[in-house]
């Protein structure tokens, strides 16, 4: 596998506009207990961060670096070219939002919503990118709802990690978000497997494999990234739960651990089916 | 559009020699694994025993391909920066190396593996029809070199003419994805 420039540019993005639809969706409940910005501080910064590491990865990818501006001449034509504009402004967005909030020491819920939608074309651009080709088992749904997946697992998680690192009571309430999403995130993964299970894909390429075929040689990573994430999920409906009067912050690390490695490992056996 | 070029090749008299390959890699200056034109083999069948003997279905057969400049290029489509282009004048696809900046995502669009990745440059290649022979008044490398005549190559119309319009047979992906401008010969039981 040779994509991981992709790898780590893709769940960067996506785990950034999760993050960022996580706090558009919990700005209000955060503003009540205590000042939003204060508690969004580090997690703006955390996605700036993280957004600089998936577009610095994405560079990796080019086999000629100093051409890179011409990727977005095909705007409009071809999928690659929409999600290189996208995602190029849904990261200068990120990085606008992060740095008013900074100098002007509040939140903008309308920032953060613009930056969540921008976000989340990119990442339906991004998934287009691979249902267009000819590599066998990418041209699903199930290819969309494992970027969705993404967006609404490992966002909200890691969004919901950071503020508890200095919010310890903000996040008790917030918490519950963080699961609802990760619910969702989840339930649409499981939703494109059952698709992909039963869809029997024309094979495109001369000589070319079967997704199937392929996949055969990586049971064991799948069955292991299911059972991180589920067991990820269970857990984090356990700290969820109302009759936990303290959260166990150990447990929230070790769910978005958990959640982390499930999905590195769900986007490498993606990127497998392309090499 | 003016007219559009083509490739018609007789599987049925290619014997794998790979001349073709050859010839194309010498004159484009490939190196390694980069080829522009590639000769696949298909084989098999068994032995079974029959009475005192033994019957056997084995066979084998080869399949010339280089790119196959389709009506409907999807590595034109989708080609970020605009490098992949089809000239007007004869529909040869090729590569703008000013604009290309080798993201290798025509490797993913095409389903007859004509893209090439050169990692010297860090761009892509590949086949180009050999336009600067053609434009000498020559014939393209493969064709020049193919010992059993088994590759042509002229306006695809008059070839379609000449040879008919098939373009699926075992192993290759539909035709309806991007409409190569190649037609075949099947070799006996390459017939889809």
């Amino acid at each position: 596998m040779h994509e991981w420039p992709l790898l780590l540019f893709t769940v960067c993005l996506s785990t950034c506009v999760g993050g960022f639809v996580f706090l558009g969706l919990t700005h209000k409940k955060l503003a009540e207990e205590a000042d939003s910005f204060k508690v969004m501080k580090l997690p703006l910064i955390i996605f700036v961060a993280l957004s600089m590491i998936g577009l610095i990865a994405s560079f990796f990818h080019l086999g000629t670096p100093a051409h890179a501006f011409y990727l977005i001449r095909g705007f409009g034509r071809s999928w690659m070219s929409n999600e290189i504009v996208f995602s190029g402004l849904f990261i200068l967005l990120v990085c606008v939002t992060a740095g008013l909030a900074l100098f002007q020491k509040k939140t903008n819920l309308v920032l953060i919503a613009t930056t969540s939608i921008v976000g989340l074309i990119a990442v339906y651009c991004m998934a287009s990118i691979y249902t267009v080709t000819r590599i066998n088992g990418w041209h699903s749904l199930n290819t969309y709802l494992v970027f969705y997946g993404t967006v609404f697992t490992l966002g909200p998680v890691l969004c919901a990690s950071v503020i508890g690192l200095t919010y310890k009571d903000v996040v008790k309430k917030i918490i519950k978000m963080a699961f609802v999403l990760s619910v969702v995130g989840i339930a649409i993964q499981v939703l494109g497997t059952i698709i992909f299970s039963v869809t029997s894909f024309d094979i495109q390429l001369i000589n070319g494999t079967s997704a199937v075929e392929i996949l055969g040689s990586y049971n064991s990573m799948i069955i292991a990234r299911w059972v991180l994430e589920l067991a990820g999920l269970a857990l984090l409906g356990v700290v969820a739960m109302d009759s936990m009067k303290k959260v166990n912050y150990s447990m929230i690390y070790l769910v978005l651990a958990a959640i982390i490695v499930g999905e590195a490992m769900n986007r490498y056996v993606f990127y497998i089916l392309g090499s | 559009m003016g007219t559009q070029l083509g490739f018609y090749i007789d599987q049925s008299r290619c014997s794998g020699c790979k001349a073709c390959v050859m010839a194309c890699k010498d004159k484009n200056n490939l190196e390694g694994s980069r080829m522009y034109r590639h000769v696949t083999e298909f084989c098999g069948g068994s032995f079974a025993p029959s009475g005192n003997g033994y019957t056997q279905n084995v066979f084998a057969y080869w399949l010339s391909m280089s790119c196959n400049h389709c009506e409907n290029p999807a590595c034109v489509k989708n080609c970020p920066t605009g490098a992949m282009q089809k000239r007007s004048e004869d529909g040869v696809v090729y590569v703008d190396t000013e604009l290309c900046a080798g993201c290798k995502y025509c490797l993913w669009n095409c389903p007859y593996g004509a893209p090439q990745y050169n990692e010297k440059e860090g761009k892509m290649s590949k086949c180009d029809f050999c336009i600067d022979l053609i434009a000498e008044g020559g014939d393209p490398a493969c064709v020049a070199a193919c010992p059993y005549d088994a590759i042509e190559y002229g306006p695809i119309d008059e070839l379609r003419e000449k040879y008919g319009k098939l373009a699926d047979i075992k192993g290759l992906p539909s035709s309806t994805i991007t409409k190569p401008d190649v037609i075949i010969k099947p070799h006996q039981g390459a017939q889809k």
